[in-house]
């Protein structure tokens, strides 16, 4: 502690020990600042230049900017593009039902950890985090080895008898469906289990010794109470399914377009900078909304956690 | 004629328990928790079993329950084995230690719960529930979640959410466990005459002698998962069947003496028959022994220390053996004040009222 107090660097009340005093001092917003300035750098500024691109008329000449000017033209072609609408279309009809069969998968597995014993949790959380630790890509892979024409889905199919020839799942929605769903399991049973373990086994007995039936428990004490963990999956999943680029990239064999990959070929292939920049923005202002929409009816239904402090 | 038909009725209630606990045990794993637990319950009593934690009360209240099942013997109600029967099908209340209110329905939603998972006409619901909330008093707080309210009002909706569904038995775990000492007394007399007032069969789990004494019409008090004395909170404290029950209800001194033929010699010179012989252990009361100046008995000690409990005074005497023996004297018949470090003589009020234990 003497040495460094005594170092000459930081002695005597200069500016920068002031503001690191600040820094670390833990009160109002200062502690955020380091954090408040890389979320600028990194994701205000190039989003501001992104914005820039899509709104404006670029003209190029030998690799340098030499005209800019604003335009709507980017955003009014886009919406007039019934290729834009189609690719939205399925980007949400996507994501919602990866959300709606993550949620029908994802339940049951969160509900065995809210009522199960130390080894069931265990096991369940083994199984649900031990996906996250291998990349994304890697884990889509895999499905091109089951899925496959020769793969292991159509192995069985073919000496089961139950087709003839093999099945052409590769390549499809239904390839790619079943991708997304693998994929974000874990990131709707995660907040699930986060928010049903904390559940008192008290409240289901209260429930039963007042009537209730195994069914009817679930629907109106285990279900209700943990819709706050399903506005959270279903916010996160959503988000993650509706943005994702490689699992319809990897298992929908490069044809099947979504709207990151409408991006990916407008940016990488076809050079269009400023198509793929209004793509992008109608991405996000279109996700915020569904968000908007999932917080409002979660909001909704757990309207008794407001009231605690009353 | 019609008082004719009404003792007849009597009778045969007293003929017929509500709920009847038949030789029950219950093991975890190899640990025997329950051990042969017999009880009869009357219409409209209110038993308590009291015991320290872990002596099995709440074991067989979760067995009565159907929480869990009973590994032998039969607990039947209204001369219905229970044993088959499955917990949402038992005609028994239970108000949780923490009341397990659901905090996501409000106070009228909770308390409608029992008719609702049975099926009952919306417009009865509504009636029923405004009635249960009328007999707890919380008229007017239908719409709050149970968060919005204090530990009382929590435990009167946690009542009238078993009231409601008209239960044949009402089972009560440690309800006033999460009260503050003042709520807790009030709550107590306020419960006791609610339930008898609705007649209702209850049986209250607690390990507080004072709240067991209180409430109880019986109380069986429980040791090791076994029922050692089940008897009236008046015969449990004057006439404790065993040093244990005389140890866990109320204040009491204990020293060893030697039973021969038939009597036990009394420190203070009196002595007291027994049917026991050997080395025993003799028991009395605080409030039935008393201070005398040191000459005038044999059983002398020195004042360590005076404790004022309302109309009461403790005195704690040192004997020359290092036991300490408490003697309660009433406010107003204390002589004159005893100083700490006095010299004193204890004398027994009534020698009748001392007990003999064999252990």
């Amino acid at each position: 502690m003497a040495d460094v107090t005594s170092s000459p660097a930081i002695s005597g009340p200069g500016l920068g020990e002031k503001t690191l005093d600040l820094l670390l001092s833990g009160r109002g917003i200062w502690p955020a600042v380091p954090s408040i300035i890389v979320l600028v750098v990194v994701a205000v500024i190039p989003f501001i230049l992104l914005l820039s691109l899509g709104f404006s008329d670029i003209e190029v000449a030998r690799g340098e900017i030499v005209s800019q000017t604003f335009s709507l033209n980017h955003l009014t072609n886009a919406l007039s593009d019934s290729l834009y609408w189609t690719t939205f279309k399925r980007s949400l009809s996507l994501a919602l039902s990866t959300t709606a069969l993550c949620l029908l998968f994802g339940y049951p597995v969160a509900y065995l950890f809210a009522v199960g014993g130390r080894w069931t949790r265990r096991v369940i959380l083994i199984l649900t985090i031990a996906p996250l630790l291998t990349s994304g890509i890697v884990r889509t892979y895999a499905w091109l080895v089951i899925l496959g024409g020769r793969g292991v889905v159509n192995w069985a199919f073919l000496k089961l008898g139950i087709v003839d020839s093999p099945l052409r799942i590769m390549n499809t929605h239904w390839a790619v469906l079943i991708g997304m769903v693998q994929i974000h399991l874990p990131v709707m049973i995660l907040p699930l289990v986060a928010v049903m373990s904390r559940h008192d086994n008290r409240l289901i007995e209260a429930s039963e010794n007042l009537g209730a039936s195994r069914l009817g428990t679930l629907r109106t004490i285990i279900f209700p109470m943990s819709a706050p963990g399903i506005g959270t999956g279903a916010a996160l999943v959503f988000t993650l399914s509706y943005t994702t680029f490689v699992v319809p990239q990897l298992l929908g064999g490069g044809n099947y377009l979504n709207a990151a990959t409408m991006i990916y070929e407008q940016v990488v292939f076809s050079l269009e900078w400023s198509k793929g920049s209004v793509t992008s923005l109608l991405l996000m202002v279109t996700c915020l909304a569904v968000l908007v929409m999932i917080s409002l009816a979660t909001n909704y239904f757990t309207g008794w956690t407001k009231g605690r402090d009353a | 004629m019609m008082q004719n038909a009404a003792d007849n009725a009597a009778t045969l209630s007293q003929a017929a328990p509500v709920l009847r606990i038949g030789a029950v045990d219950k093991y975890f794993g190899a640990t025997q928790v329950l051990q042969n637990c017999t009880l009869d319950v009357g219409d409209g009593e209110i038993v308590t079993l009291l015991g320290p934690s872990g002596c099995g009360k709440t074991t067989l209240l979760r067995c009565i329950a159907g929480f869990w099942d009973a590994d032998a013997g039969r607990i039947e109600i209204d001369g219905q084995d229970m044993t088959p029967v499955p917990v949402n099908r038992r005609p028994v209340g239970v108000v949780f230690q923490s009341y397990a209110l659901f905090p996501h329905l409000t106070v009228a939603r909770n308390v409608g719960y029992a008719l609702r998972m049975r099926g009952t006409p919306a417009s009865e619901i509504e009636a029923r529930v405004t009635e249960a909330l009328r007999t707890v008093s919380l008229e007017g707080f239908e719409s709050r979640y149970p968060a919005q309210l204090s530990g009382g009002q929590q435990q009167r909706v946690a009542i009238a959410r078993v009231l409601v569904m008209q239960p044949r038995v009402l089972l009560l775990d440690e309800p006033f466990n999460a009260l503050d000492a003042k709520l807790r007394s009030t709550m107590q007399v306020e419960l006791r005459q609610l339930i008898k007032q609705l007649g209702i069969t209850s049986i209250f789990v607690t390990h507080d002698q004072e709240e067991a004494l209180t409430m109880s019409d019986r109380i069986a008090v429980m040791r090791g998962g076994r029922i050692e004395q089940a008897a009236t909170p008046d015969e449990i404290f004057d006439r404790p069947v065993s040093s244990y029950v005389a140890d866990f209800v109320g204040t009491s001194n204990f020293w060893d003496a030697q039973a021969e033929a038939g009597q036990v010699t009394l420190p203070d010179g009196q002595s007291v028959e027994t049917g026991l012989s050997g080395k025993v252990r003799v028991m009395s009361r605080p409030h039935n022994l008393r201070l005398a100046p040191e000459e005038q008995g044999p059983w002398r000690g020195v004042v360590l220390f005076q404790r004022h409990i309302g109309p009461l005074i403790e005195y704690h005497v040192e004997m020359p053996d290092g036991a300490t023996i408490k003697v309660a004297a009433i406010r107003q018949d204390r002589v004159r004040p005893v100083r700490d470090r006095a010299a004193v003589s204890i004398g027994i009020i009534d020698s009748a009222q001392v007990s003999v234990f064999a252990d």
